[in-house]
């Protein structure tokens, strides 16, 4: 087990730097940086102010000496502008600071600062992950157990009127898009065209206080999305494990059909569900993106939007880092958590 | 509002004799005659009327405003390239002169200035009392300081460079030697290059905030000195940010009468999305909205919301940069005016909400708007004729534009139009991240211009030749010069387009 963890880590560590190779090179191409200075000086520059501001900042150094300096195993720059100010990486590309250090990558710790919000990367990270999580947090809190009580009343008595109406309501919400079902539920219960006005339309306010009100269309816009999938995934283990030879003998042994699937058939079938739930995570990752732009709840998805559209370097680095590590931990979850679920399966 | 005055410039009585004799309109006369120097109860007095009275007196002070509006993150005051930074920044900085929508120029931080007859000197008189909020005195010498850095072509992104073009040495890219002088404690001295009447209004554009000789962009929110009665609070770009009242400031404002009602005023950002800013109206997070464009008028009327407006100049224009080809043909360029009828723009791009222009950048709002010029004829027919007479009948255009709102519901119009008249034309969308980087280079696009009190400024940053906004390439010596002259002080008819 000690030796899978670490070659998972491994595999983690090597995928983060394959992928912020790639994303570093895509923000650095001079498209980009051009809007980088555009968006951080004046967005109606010449062509020729564009290139001092760049030059002053270290953006047109060689690419793989910007990466290293990065990563923390080259030294930051140190430049003297053309305007005749002197500015470094390690003092936030801005004048030198007295106390900033030589070295200012992510392994010295230091995530670098963000052009856009003008603040630590880390600290950026940190405040808008924590708001996905409590979104996040709702939404795991709806979605899996609604999910999993669909799937197994659907999945229990394979083509009951039951089943076919909850694997319809499954297949709709899952084939309903986000920005689709969310504009919906705006329109009809926060808008005053309707009158309902039972919710709240906008989560602006759930950032520092949610409600119930404010927060819970856009948890519900995510949760029935996924819930969607996971149902039907649930739906087709259960159905699977009801046909099995042992739920056979225990209904000829004259066990209760509520005892056969509380007792009997239900830790088989959540084996299936478990991984999907997991895999669903770093999905979740992408809805929230255009909940959380629909709602105004500025979380880790919205970021991720201003990172890219202000092509904010080290913030999207930042960012592709997370995602990296999002998707191998809840992998490296699912595999463990199947090994304890499934006691046919060893890891080595 | 009480000017200790008298100044009169002589081209003011003349104006007033224009106004008279109903060659001026009275708009065009207010902005004309402050931006010389007179004050805005004399210039009222020259028409034979009193100056309006100042609302507020019902104004309660105290309380909290709520607005929603893009929290931009700070820059140097001249780089503002969006009114929002200004106005996050407007808590401590002050302006020299304020733009009135009566058209009239008031004085903020100068209680007064005078132009010389043919507007090539300006004195600027300094307001006496007034405070920076960390003790020091406000003296000409800031002035001076703040015109000297808004000269400065070296800052990258500077737009104030342009607005005070006539202080500027071309040579070296800052100002002149002499052009700007402190005389004494309260006195400073402008000297201008040629006749100038846009200095002042340049003065009272978003950018002209001026800042205590230690500004340095990194501390001025964590270390705002400033002339104003409010200061940052906090500013987390694109979420939210809030001003407070400096308590225990004495803002030489409260005695003069400039307000300062309001204790706090939080902004918080919505993003781009009208819908978004519906749904936040609804769920009652907001008092107050930036701008409501379009359909979007309509439906924030329907929330029972109290709507503000003003007649501007702020248009949308739909050009061809003659840089490319086939647009460096002017019949091509006659034929898309004639096949498009503005007034079909108006209703399917702005709601009806607006007036149709007549294919000028300057509108009956501007001082120097004369109805006698008009468009090139709307006539379909007559515009395929003349694009196949250039021999481009065939060609495609593209027409570029960003992906939402008025800009997109406008040229999608425009398009239509086109295509009816028997011209091809393909619509690009782009997002505002990559629209702004090259929207003056697009063979064929479409840009939001802002108001701006005088015609000639406008005519000035958009159509003079080799100025960075000239997104037209419209490069012409004998526009160029008419435009000086117009600058300068020749009478009304002689200024008409």
């Amino acid at each position: 087990m000690g030796t899978f963890i670490l070659r998972r880590t491994g595999v983690m560590l090597l995928t983060a730097i394959c992928l912020t190779f790639i994303v570093f090179i895509m923000t650095n191409l001079y498209p980009n940086l051009e809007k980088l200075a555009k968006n951080e000086g004046n967005f109606r520059m010449s062509d020729a102010e564009v290139a001092s501001f760049l030059g002053n900042r270290g953006y047109t150094q060689r690419k793989l000496q910007n990466y290293g300096e990065w990563l923390g195993v080259l030294p930051g720059y140190v430049i003297e502008g053309s305007d005749g100010k002197t500015r470094g990486r390690c003092s936030n590309h801005g004048a030198i600071v007295e106390d900033a250090g030589r070295y200012c990558g992510v392994l010295q710790g230091d995530w670098g600062f963000s052009s856009r919000f003008k603040e630590p990367v880390s600290k950026i990270v940190i405040t808008r992950l924590a708001l996905t999580g409590k979104l996040m947090f709702w939404v795991l809190i709806v979605m899996v157990p609604g999910a999993l009580l669909i799937g197994v009343m659907a999945g229990m008595r394979e083509g009951s009127r039951l089943d076919r109406s909850l694997s319809t309501g499954a297949i709709v919400t899952t084939a309903t898009p986000e920005y689709v079902s969310g504009v919906i539920f705006i329109a009809i219960f926060t808008s005053s065209a309707v009158g309902l006005k039972w919710f709240k339309g906008s989560a602006t306010s759930a950032m520092e206080n949610a409600t119930f009100e404010n927060f819970l269309l856009p948890v519900l816009t995510i949760a029935i999305y996924g819930m969607g999938y996971i149902a039907r995934m649930t739906r087709a283990s259960m159905a699977e494990v009801m046909t099995a030879q042992y739920i056979r003998t225990a209904r000829l042994k004259g066990v209760s059909f509520a005892n056969i699937v509380l007792k009997h058939a239900l830790r088989n079938a959540l084996i299936a569900p478990f991984t999907v739930i997991m895999l669903q995570i770093p999905w979740l990752l992408n809805g929230v993106v255009i909940v959380e732009v629909l709602f105004n709840f500025k979380g880790f998805g919205w970021v991720l939007v201003q990172a890219a559209s202000n092509n904010d370097i080290d913030l999207l680095l930042a960012v592709s880092v997370v995602g990296v590590v999002v998707v191998l931990l809840t992998q490296l979850m699912s595999d463990i958590g199947y090994v304890f679920l499934n006691p046919r399966i060893r890891i080595t | 509002m009480t000017q200790v005055n008298n100044f009169m410039h002589p081209a003011a009585k003349m104006y007033a004799a224009e106004e008279k004799a109903g060659e001026l309109d009275r708009r065009e006369f207010i902005s004309r005659a402050t931006a010389l120097g007179v004050s805005t109860v004399a210039a009222y007095g020259l028409l034979g009327l009193d100056a309006p009275a100042v609302a507020g007196g019902h104004a309660k002070m105290g309380g909290t405003i709520r607005m929603q509006m893009d929290v931009k993150a700070m820059k140097d005051p001249r780089t503002h390239d969006w009114t929002q930074i200004s106005i996050f920044s407007a808590a401590w900085l002050e302006y020299l002169v304020e733009y009135n929508n009566d058209g009239s120029f008031t004085p903020m931080l100068l209680s007064s200035w005078e132009a010389n007859s043919d507007a090539t000197q300006y004195v600027l008189k300094i307001r006496e009392g007034v405070k920076w909020n960390n003790g020091d005195d406000f003296t000409a010498e800031d002035v001076a300081r703040n015109i000297i850095g808004w000269c400065d072509k070296s800052l990258e992104g500077n737009s104030m460079a342009g607005r005070m073009a006539s202080l500027v040495d071309d040579a070296t890219g800052l100002a002149r030697e002499g052009a700007v002088v402190a005389v004494d404690a309260s006195t400073v001295h402008l000297n201008l290059l040629q006749p100038d009447i846009t200095i002042v209004p340049g003065m009272a554009d978003y950018p002209a905030q001026i800042v205590h000789e230690s500004f340095t962009v990194e501390t001025m929110v964590s270390n705002p000195i400033g002339t104003g009665f409010m200061l940052p609070e906090n500013l987390e770009v694109g979420v939210k940010a809030s001003i407070v009242r400096n308590e225990g400031f004495d803002w030489w404002g409260y005695a003069a009468g400039k307000g300062g009602y309001v204790d706090r005023i939080e902004f918080i950002d919505y993003g781009s999305d009208p819908a978004t800013h519906m749904a936040g109206f609804e769920a009652e997070e907001f008092d107050l909205n930036w701008e409501s464009t379009g359909e979007f008028v309509e439906l924030f009327d329907s929330l029972g919301l109290v709507k503000t407006q003003v007649a501007s100049g702020a248009t949308i224009v739909v050009r061809p940069n003659q840089d490319h080809a086939p647009y460096d043909n002017k019949m091509v360029r006659q034929a898309l005016a004639m096949a498009v009828d503005n007034n079909v723009i108006n209703e399917l791009g702005n709601a009806s909400l607006g007036v149709a222009a007549d294919n000028c950048h300057v509108g009956p709002m501007h001082p120097e708007h004369n109805a006698d010029v008009t468009r090139a004829p709307f006539d379909p027919v007559k515009a395929k004729e003349l694009m196949d007479a250039s021999g481009h009948g065939d060609f495609e255009h593209e027409l570029r534009s960003l992906d939402t709102g008025f800009w997109k519901d406008t040229c999608d119009a425009v398009a239509a139009q086109l295509r009816d008249a028997g011209i091809k034309v393909k619509r690009t969308l782009m997002p505002g991240s990559t629209f702004w980087n090259d929207w003056t280079k697009f063979p064929y696009s479409a840009t939001n211009w802002n108001h701006r009190p005088l015609g000639t400024q406008v005519l000035g940053l958009a159509y003079r030749s080799g100025e960075a906004w000239n997104e037209f390439a419209w490069s012409n010596a004998e526009f160029d010069g008419l435009l000086a002259e117009a600058n300068s002080l020749a009478n009304a008819d002689k200024r008409r387009l």
